[in-house]
């Protein structure tokens, strides 16, 4: 896979691929052999109509589903069937594309539930340490609800709580993160703050892996979009490319 | 008090904004966090220590040797519902099953006493750790199943050891019993023995809520709380969640098996049909919820008021099925009415009264003026929202 990559582009290294990755739901085929390859370090877009298998590919990527054959691959390591927990820690975290955050917990609490560690000393500490507060405030200022603090979730603005969601995400301190319609019902305003979040831990080497319906977003913001349609890549390259091709038109346009 | 000129705070996706914009949590009251949080920490440490006392001054309170022991009776449920919390409270797998636990540990109690020369208590100790040890296998088979499932799984745990246990006579001595010596002897009369078990169960029970909560404030107790919320979602965080649940459950076995081999040493005599029973896990379940299985004395209250509403009941009305009904209806006004259990309801009910309580904030009038001008200057259309109100709560989440 990864010599591969040396061919297409000279500064590209794959971060996250799969090949033939399959996801069947009963007659439906979700992901059918999807073969994709993500570039480390960058923006990446994976976009495509509803139903395309957007959502699945993610599950299956992340290990919150297995899928029924396939593999995936991150930085070369095989992460097939892998529980979630441990693609987690390998480097990975992700958002739900219904924003899924702890409703009876405090925002705080939601921050402090992510694990990088399993050594008894880590899991046993107080969750509560001067250094994790700290590090929990600093990840709730820099998306704009650290006076939610000590509020319960459940009572925050859902726009609220995609931020949390992505701070609780930060917190586990990945090097990539995939987020589900990152921008899916919330507030323009809100989106230009979510758009500016993803450039700012781009620019300090975070890799983002993103599905959304918002095209004007997915151009503005991505390095690489892959295009899924019928849960197989159909096209794939950089936005300018993508945007004029004519197989994603038709996918879009044309049922 | 919600910030105008944040993009994220757009009222119509927030049905239950009007909770904070109560008028006692006026911005411009700035609370003093340190000070209030030492007040608060001081009105927890009385709160313990009349508890505390409470608790200890009861045997010499106690009328006759009659209600010392329904005293006993109400440690060992509290003993057991505590116990029960660690899986229940923590990760909100409802076991039903739990008297499994209590009724291995009575009985190994019991056959280790009988058959060694062991001292009784070294006997309770190591029975404990046999159930700890046998709760290991049980977990990873039953703990891959979730909400209905994990129940059923439970309840055919008992059934299974109640058939086990009441067939397999030379051992158990089947339904005729086991007799359990006593740990005290016989120069010690009744009421100083309730006395003392009144004493043990308590120094039991407080072992148990002190790694309960210990546990609360890790970063495992933390794991534990998100797997209760929305287990998947935990895991994808990186928290281990199968681990986490068995150790919870491991250690939730281990302590509601020595409240077992406690009663066993205390009460002297076991029948299967009494000790593997699914009413003494329903009383757990029970206690626990009316009390407030997220709260750390939840379980002790809620042992409290149902050990003494069973007893009344019993002593009223004969041992009819009565109190099996009362206990019913008690279970469904908590579900309707109070589905949190008596203590948050309480703190939420104190919370409303106390005039700093309500402020969960603290940003002064000026900081939000400011924030309010730089959001005009922007020029940003603070109204302009897409959000639907889309439930928050995902599949995955328990309740
Ligand atoms: N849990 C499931 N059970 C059955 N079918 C499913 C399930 N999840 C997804 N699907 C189906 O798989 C297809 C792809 O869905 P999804 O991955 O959600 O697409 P996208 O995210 O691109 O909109 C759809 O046809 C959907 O109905
Ligand atoms: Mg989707």
């Amino acid at each position: 896979m990864t010599e591969s990559a040396g061919s297409t582009a000279t500064d590209t290294r794959i971060g996250l691929a799969t090949e033939g990755l399959t996801k069947r739901y009963g007659g439906v085929t979700a992901v059918d052999g999807a073969s994709v390859q993500f570039h480390h370090g960058k923006v990446n877009a994976l976009i495509g109509p509803n139903g395309s298998g957007k959502t699945t590919f993610f599950n299956c990527v992340t290990g919150m589903i297995k899928p029924d054959s396939g593999r995936a691959t991150y930085l070369g390591d095989d992460i097939t069937g892998k529980a979630s927990h441990r693609i987690a820690r390998a480097g990975i975290g992700r958002s739900f594309q219904l924003c899924r955050i702890f409703p009876r917990m405090t925002v705080m609490e939601n921050m402090l539930v992510a694990v990088r560690s399993t050594s008894l000393r880590h899991v046993l500490a107080p969750s509560r340490s001067a250094g994790e507060l700290d590090r929990a405030r600093e990840l709730l200022a820099r998306v704009g609800i650290d006076h939610l603090e000590n509020s319960e979730a459940r009572d925050i603005s859902y726009g609220q709580q995609k931020l949390l969601e992505l701070a609780g995400v930060l917190m586990a301190d990945p090097e990539t993160i995939m987020l589900d319609e990152p921008a899916g019902g919330v507030n323009p305003a809100l989106i230009d703050r979510i758009a500016s979040l993803v450039r700012d831990l781009n620019a300090e080497g975070k890799t983002f892996l993103i599905v959304e319906h918002n095209m004007e977003l997915v151009m503005s913001l991505s390095d690489h979009v892959v295009v899924f349609d019928r849960g197989r890549q159909i096209c794939e390259g950089p936005p300018s490319v993508v945007q004029n091709d004519p197989r994603v038109l038709e996918a879009y346009l044309g049922i | 008090m919600r910030n105008a000129s944040d993009p994220t705070s757009d009222s119509t996706s927030d049905p239950t904004s009007d909770s904070t914009s109560d008028p006692t949590s006026d911005p411009t009251v700035r609370t003093d966090a340190g000070s209030r949080g030492r007040a608060v920490l001081l009105a927890k440490g009385i709160g313990l220590l009349v508890l505390a006392a409470a608790v200890l001054s009861f045997p010499s309170l106690a009328p006759d040797a009659f209600i010392l022991s329904v005293g006993v009776v109400i440690m060992s449920y509290a003993v057991l519902a505590t116990s029960w919390n660690f899986v229940g409270g923590f990760t909100g797998y409802i076991s039903l099953g739990h008297a499994a636990y209590s009724g291995l540990g009575a009985y190994a109690t019991a056959l280790l006493v009988i058959h060694t020369s062991l001292n009784p208590w070294v006997a309770m100790l190591l029975g404990g750790l046999l159930v700890a040890a046998l709760a290991v296998p049980i977990g990873i088979a039953s703990l891959r199943v979730r909400g209905a499932s994990f129940v059923i799984v439970s309840i055919a745990m008992v059934l299974i050891l109640l058939l086990v246990f009441q067939s397999w006579g030379e051992v158990t001595g089947g339904s005729n019993g086991l007799r359990v010596p006593r740990p005290f002897d016989e120069s010690v009369l009744r009421p100083e023995q309730h006395e003392r078990f009144f004493y043990l169960h308590v120094a039991l029970l407080a072992v148990a809520l002190l790694t309960w909560w210990a546990i609360d404030r890790s970063r495992f107790g933390t794991g534990l709380k998100a797997i209760r919320e929305d287990e998947d979602k935990a895991q994808s965080l990186g928290v281990p969640t199968f681990n986490y649940k068995l150790v919870a459950f491991i250690v939730s076995a281990f302590f509601t098996a020595l409240g077992g081999g406690m009663y066993a040493l205390w009460f002297g005599f076991l029948d299967p049909i009494f000790q593997f029973s699914i009413l003494v896990g329903s009383y757990m379940v029970l206690m626990s919820l009316l009390g407030g299985i997220r709260s750390l004395f939840g379980p002790l209250l809620g042992a409290v008021i149902v050990g003494y509403a069973v007893e009344f009941f019993k002593n009223q009305y004969g041992d009819t099925q009565f109190h099996l009904v009362a206990m019913g209806l008690l279970l469904g006004i908590v579900v309707l009415f109070m589905p949190d259990g008596i203590i948050p309801a309480l703190s939420s009910l104190i919370n409303r009264f106390s005039p700093q309580a309500a402020s969960i904030r603290e940003v002064s009038a000026g900081e939000l003026a400011e924030q309010r001008r730089a959001a005009a200057s922007e020029g940003k259309d603070l109204d302009a929202t897409e959000a639907e109100p889309t439930d928050s709560l995902p599949e995955g989440a328990k309740r």
